[in-house]
């Protein structure tokens, strides 16, 4: 009895106001906060890959492959820190095995199984099939056998074959950016669908999310790109980054539009919830909104990139400037995510008061296992580039599509 | 068909049956029998041991408590919500003569500041929770640290028993 009357006095230390016992300890953390932001970051990157396609927008070659591997990358680890946030992680495969269809959550299985094995697996290996089979040929070992093994041992690269691939892969690209939109979408609809939660309840919430995401993923790919690059001591191609950067600016204004509007409809319709929320974003989520969401991953880039639209510096400057906005950025998003995620429950249901939130460093939900997952999928990226170097496919490949 | 597009198509079918195959190895036998969970779940919670034995059981022997409470404002109150889980005070009590009973079938008898706090401690969060349906009454609420103390010193000196009955408060 003791013990948990001191525990309660513990965590009632970090309460303000009224709130309900099972408010007083954050139940989704930092990993929650990853879901949604590793999410984003494959829709994003898969619809800038989709552009070049779908729109012919040429000028964006250098990046489509990177763009496609990126997403994979991080499409393989997306559910990860789900499944370590679980309680029980051993049962994570049993949303699979016994979906209920009323639960948004276990569909969004199937959401993610979708979009992995029809749109993003397909995509890459009709993009990729001559070349892995080009490749068997000139390698030994084990790359050999993953090439021919990844091929599914197939053989065939006429100019036909290789003709049906470009056109089914234009096909699944197609197919894949309504889904990459779903797959996003459904991460903001998982969010904006629990009523009870006026912070997260806003029908604005699946747009916003997949805005955030095509802006978060666009700005890894010109990160990755120019990292790339770098490491590989090649001549930027400027155009290409120049382009992908005005993209970033559009859709970077889009999405703060609508953010925007999101924030005057809460302001004008002031519903109840209203003055609960007002004191939550001037108060425990200021310095994460305001400053880094708000002036560091939307203000500063916003003016740095239309600036750029009108006035272009050295190519050795806009390098440097795109490196820094790029990381803005991505910065910038990740606490749009959090905001979301832990914004939502730092205030009562009741609205009559507050909880806190403070996250260790060690730990199944502290700060290196957040990081953890966070750099698996440059590790994925990294081997994936080196089995399937974009750079070293032979090119014209598009040039051959559909009619 | 194209040599490599059947073989696509046979390793998504390849993949497909596999999940089916797995799914009916993982899936729970008695899963989807009676609605969307584990049939066999119910018998499994109903091999868990009991506790409480409920009112009923209770006022068999106690008789006059139930005729106590019935009047007050505590007759929706169970008996076991304060004196704790008795079922096994219930089950073997009567096999013993009255003050023989040993101390593990002996129940609990409540009354002190601490514990009627559970309930009465004066907080604004319940002000406006309605109890009592029929009479549309609240639960009383008193600080229990200025609450008629003879002693200042020593809070806890006057129990609350001393002057409410806690069967007809």
């Amino acid at each position: 009895m003791t013990q948990h009357i001191q525990h309660l006095y513990e965590v009632l230390s970090k309460v303000d106001g009224y709130v309900y016992p099972n408010e007083i300890e954050l139940n989704w953390s930092i990993l929650i906060v990853l879901y949604p932001y590793i999410t984003g970051l494959v829709a994003g990157a898969f619809i800038l890959a989709s552009l070049e396609r779908i729109f012919k927008l040429h000028v964006l070659r250098p990046t489509y492959g990177i763009a496609l591997l990126t997403a994979l990358s991080f499409m393989l680890v997306a559910t990860m820190p789900l499944v370590s946030h679980l309680g029980k992680p051993q049962r994570a495969y049993e949303i699979m095995v016994t979906p209920h269809l009323s639960s948004a959550m276990a569909i969004f299985g199937f959401v993610y199984l979708w979009y992995l094995m029809v749109v993003l697996l397909l995509e890459i290996w009709f993009d990729y099939r001559r070349d892995m089979i080009i490749w068997a040929g000139e390698t030994t070992g084990l790359k050999r056998f993953l090439y021919r093994a990844f091929s599914l041992w197939s053989t065939d690269i006429s100019p036909k074959a290789v003709a049906l691939d470009n056109k089914l892969g234009y096909i699944v690209t197609i197919i894949g950016v309504p889904s990459a939109f779903l797959l996003h979408g459904y991460v903001g609809f998982i969010f904006g669908s629990i009523k009870a939660n006026p912070w997260w309840s806003t029908v604005l919430m699946p747009v916003i999310f997949l805005f955030s995401a095509i802006v978060s993923g666009i700005a890894l790919v010109m990160l990755v790109y120019i990292v790339i690059t770098s490491i590989r001591k090649l001549k930027i191609d400027m155009p290409c980054v120049d382009t992908i950067a005005s993209y970033l600016f559009y859709i970077l204004l889009i999405d703060f539009v609508l953010e925007g509007l999101d924030q005057i409809h809460r302001i004008y319709i002031a519903e109840e919830s209203f003055d609960v929320l007002h004191n939550l974003v001037f108060g425990r989520l200021f310095f994460t909104l305001f400053i880094m969401q708000g002036l560091i991953g939307t203000v500063i880039p916003l003016l740095t990139l239309g600036t750029l639209q009108f006035y272009k510096p050295k190519i050795q400057i806009r390098k440097a400037i795109y490196t820094v906005i790029a990381a803005l950025i991505l910065i910038g998003i990740f606490f749009m995510r959090w905001n979301v995620v832990i914004g939502g429950q730092l205030f009562s249901k009741s609205f009559y008061g507050y909880t806190s939130f403070k996250i260790g460093l060690i730990g199944t939900e502290g700060y290196l296992m957040a990081a953890f997952w966070l750099i698996v999928p440059f590790i994925i990226l990294s081997f994936l580039l080196w089995l399937f170097p974009p750079w070293k496919k032979k090119e014209d490949d598009h040039e051959i599509q559909v009619g | 068909m194209p040599q490599h597009i059947k073989r696509l198509i046979g390793a998504f079918a390849v993949v497909i049956i596999l999940f089916l195959v797995l799914q009916s190895f993982l899936r729970p036998t008695s899963f989807g029998k009676l609605g969307h969970y584990r049939a066999d779940a119910i018998q499994e919670n109903k091999m868990k041991a009991l506790h409480f034995a409920g009112s009923d059981k209770c006022t068999k022997c106690h008789e006059e408590m139930k005729t106590d409470k019935e009047v007050g404002f505590h007759a929706q109150l169970q008996c076991e919500a304060c004196h704790g889980p008795g079922l096994k005070h219930a089950m073997y009590a009567d096999k013993f003569k009255d003050g023989e009973l040993p101390d593990s079938l002996l129940l609990h008898k409540p009354g002190s500041r601490k514990e009627c706090a559970v309930c009465h401690q004066l907080n604004a969060a319940r002000v406006k929770i309605v109890f009592d349906t029929i009479n549309n009454s609240m639960i009383k609420q008193i600080d229990p640290m200025k609450h008629n103390l003879v002693d200042k010193r020593n809070f806890a000196k006057l129990v609350c028993i001393e002057c409410h009955n806690p069967h007809q408060p």
